[in-house]
């Protein structure tokens, strides 16, 4: 025999100091965290840089990124990004990002120049979508 | 020789699987336990705390479990506490209960690590939870699975060693089939090529039989101070170095997303307090959520120069140099969370002793074993080494 219980729960997660990156994000803005002491880049925001300053302020980033390694699968297609004027990489899901003729599925497609662009989530999630540029064919 | 830190003088693991008999995971823990108390010839009222390891309280629906497990262990009285690191979590409280036992405040500590990861919700739920043992904030809120995080990892990893599809199919047919020989495991079987090629592609390169299961299951380990060993073992083998370490959370932030710099530094750090090199290690019990997380383990644990060379020589098989993951591993025995690390550290127990299932079991006792374990995206890592009464 089983016992059946049912529980469901509604978080409203407040962001705190992610704020400025979450609300970037809601609106299909990339806004990093830049650091005060090395100017390092990094999104998504690292809250204390690998130089350990804990000083840092928010910059507006273009949005644009450039494939490094993607995956496919039952799991959705996600990959690692690099997005423009970053230091750090970022893990995204794909969206109408077609995979191009020639890549590899084996190996880090770390010669790929493949390019798309940060899109607004259509949930109220914070999530990072890239996505080709409206109006660009994605082949 | 290596200093001892403790003994590991009982041991006990349960079925890992998926139980449709009605048990539940208070049940497995004090199946484990018992087996452990029994081995390790003391009685309850000789066990001064209670270290439990169990990764989700969404999993159990209990919160505070220790306190729960304490009543029906029969261990009332003693000091409890919950170890809780992801994947890492057993492993953790195992040296949680070392540290305890260095402080010479306790004599013998019970470690028990349990999960119900695969009978109480569904597996696409508890997937979605997994999603949440990483940046909940960043990765959770895209989407991104565990097996995700894990090929993009191993992608960057093929970009420095020359491993490939034929090196996960090694891994995942030897950990299955070392799994064959354990009455434990969770998923025994002799897997040909074409059928780890042709099963569902999940996240490129993992496909479905590239991945561990998810699984129920308890293991537990009595471990005791030095001067209280009991009498009746005298073999016992025992933990000689413990280290645990940590990443960034961020795969794209580390400055190699296919390296594992935490278990990398934890290895360091217990074979700095054991007085050995990965090099006089014989026996391995690694952490294989996926077949090259394995790989990604045996390059960061300093097990091999050239990984595959080694794995076509078979050192890594029953039989080899340095066999890896007997038990089957995660993907073979099974993976119920907070139990993974601890039945990784009895398993090597057993195999010091030599008193692991017969066909598994090196003809000549081993020396050194580590056990490896971590959690995220090797964000949490924790090594043990325990050594033979012969070493
Ligand atoms: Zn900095």
């Amino acid at each position: 025999m089983t016992i059946t219980h049912t529980l469901n729960l509604d978080y409203q997660l407040q962001p705190g100091w992610l704020e400025p990156y979450v609300q970037g994000l809601l609106q299909g803005n990339a806004v990093a965290r830049s650091c005060s002491a090395c100017k390092k880049i990094s999104f998504p925001p690292v809250r204390v840089c690998a130089c350990n300053s804990t000083s840092g302020e928010w910059v507006g980033l273009s949005g644009e990124a450039h494939i490094v390694s993607r995956c496919d699968g039952s799991d959705g297609s996600y990959a690692l990004v690099q997005f423009k004027g970053a230091d750090t990489r970022a893990v995204v899901q794909l969206k109408g990002m077609v995979q191009l003729k020639g890549m590899v599925q084996l190996k880090g497609m770390a010669e790929s120049s493949q390019v798309g662009y940060l899109q607004a989530p259509e949930s109220g999630s914070p999530a990072l979508i890239l996505a080709p540029a409206s109006g660009e064919s994605c082949e | 020789m290596a200093q001892i830190k403790a003994i590991v003088c009982g041991v006990g693991i349960t079925a890992f699987n998926r139980r449709t008999d009605g048990s539940s995971f208070r049940d497995w823990a004090l199946a484990a336990f018992e087996d452990a108390l029994s081995m390790s010839s003391l009685e309850r009222p000789d066990i001064d705390a209670l270290i439990v390891a169990s990764e989700s309280d969404f999993f159990s629906l209990q919160l505070n479990p220790a306190s729960v497990l304490a009543g029906d262990l029969g261990l009332i009285g003693a000091s409890t506490m919950r170890v809780e690191g992801g994947g890492a979590s057993g492993q953790l409280a195992v040296q949680a209960g070392v540290r305890l036992i260095q402080s010479g405040a306790i004599r013998h500590v019970a470690v028990v690590g349990v999960d119900p990861s695969a009978s109480q919700l569904s597996a696409q739920t508890v997937k979605s939870l997994y999603s949440f043992s990483f940046d909940a904030w960043v990765d959770g809120m895209t989407g991104v699975s565990s097996t995700v995080l894990y090929a993009l990892s191993f992608q960057s990893f093929m970009n420095r060693v020359a491993v490939n599809s034929h090196h996960l199919g090694q891994v995942t047919r030897q950990n299955r089939a070392n799994a064959m020989h354990n009455p434990r495991a969770h998923l025994g079987r002799l897997h040909k090529q074409p059928e780890i090629d042709e099963s569902p592609m999940i996240a490129t390169p993992y496909r479905r039989l590239h991945c561990s299961p998810l699984s129920d299951g308890a293991a537990s380990v009595i471990l005791s101070a030095p001067k209280h060993r009991p009498g009746k073992r005298k073999n016992a083998p025992a933990i000689v170095g413990a280290g645990a370490a940590s990443d960034t959370v961020h795969l794209g932030a580390r400055s190699d997303a296919g390296e594992f710099a935490a278990k990398r530094l934890a290895m360091q750090r217990a074979c700095r307090e054991a007085g050995i090199t990965a090099k006089q290690i014989n026996i391995a019990e690694v952490y294989d959520a996926y077949a090259g997380a394995q790989l990604q383990a045996i390059d960061a644990l300093g097990l091999s120069s050239d990984i595959c060379r080694d794995l076509d020589d078979g050192c890594f098989s029953p039989g080899g140099n340095c066999p890896i993951n007997l038990s089957g591993g995660l993907m073979g025995q099974g993976a119920p969370v907070g139990a993974t690390g601890v039945a990784q550290t009895a398993t090597c127990a057993l195999l010091l002793e030599g008193l692991y299932e017969k066909e598994l079991q090196p003809v000549s006792l081993p020396r050194y074993a580590v056990a490896d374990t971590h959690g995220g995206i090797c964000t949490t890592a924790a090594v043990t080494l325990l050594a033979g009464a012969a070493a």
